[in-house]
């Protein structure tokens, strides 16, 4: 099940309806609606953040194989943006030396199971994999 | 859909899901705040790591010049690990839900 999405935070309602519509017709334990829903935001959001010059739509692709739940987000005519080399931050740190931000990747990277990300032909893909044992 | 407002006790009550197109709302909210405030999560359904943000940036604010900041209670599950993922439950007090 795939569809694409506007460049805009104001999409996300339609995204998490579509999430909720793929959860739905899965019949897929509501349980891991969280991790998906707050994966698929991060991913967004980020290529609305990094992939400025960007104008065409963002496509997001939801697959489920035996017990593994696929979601793939794929933004067209960009530069590479590979979330899996990002650094990771320090969550024990005192509230002081805290910022806001930075913390959206490392989240999902605890939310899910696996993350793979493919650069072809100025087409930035990231999937993220959550086994639904 | 999100709400937040004052509750009957002045607890602050954010209801909903506080996903990135509403964080600048309650950002904005909590820029009015001055004072230590108990928020209730009861009816918050989702949060984003925007909205962990603005949290974050309300409680260094409020320590700073309050001395204590927001106190967090009835958290569901998700939240409750979010929370935990981020090192958030030693920056913010948390209170459990009743039920645990």
């Amino acid at each position: 099940m795939e569809r694409t999405f506007k460049r805009s935070v104001n999409a996300l309602e339609k995204v998490f309806a579509f999430i909720g519509e793929f959860f739905d017709d899965e019949q897929i334990d509501g349980n891991h609606l969280y991790a998906i829903s707050f994966s698929v935001e991060e991913l967004f959001t980020n290529m609305l953040k990094y992939n400025v010059g960007a104008s065409r739509d963002i496509l997001i692709a939801l697959r489920k194989l035996d017990n593994r739940l696929e979601v793939r987000l794929t933004d067209f005519d960009v530069d590479p943006f590979d979330i899996t080399k990002i650094e990771e931050i320090d969550v024990s740190r005192p509230l002081d030396e805290r910022e806001p931000g930075g913390l959206g990747i490392h989240l999902v990277k605890k939310l899910v199971d696996r993350i793979e990300y493919e650069y072809v032909d100025r087409r930035s893909t990231t999937t993220v994999i959550k086994m639904l044992g | 859909m999100l709400d937040i407002r004052l509750g009957d006790n002045g607890e602050i009550v954010i209801t909903g899901r506080l996903d990135a197109s509403q964080a600048e709302r309650v950002e904005s909210f909590l820029e009015a705040i001055e004072e230590p405030k108990i928020v209730d999560f009861s009816d918050l359904e989702y949060i984003s790591s925007l909205g962990l943000g603005v949290l974050l940036k309300a409680q260094k604010r409020l320590t700073g010049s309050a001395g204590a900041g927001l106190t967090l209670v009835n958290l569901n599950k998700h939240i409750l690990d979010v929370f935990r993922y981020s090192g958030f439950d030693r920056i913010f007090e948390i209170r459990p839900t009743d039920a645990e």
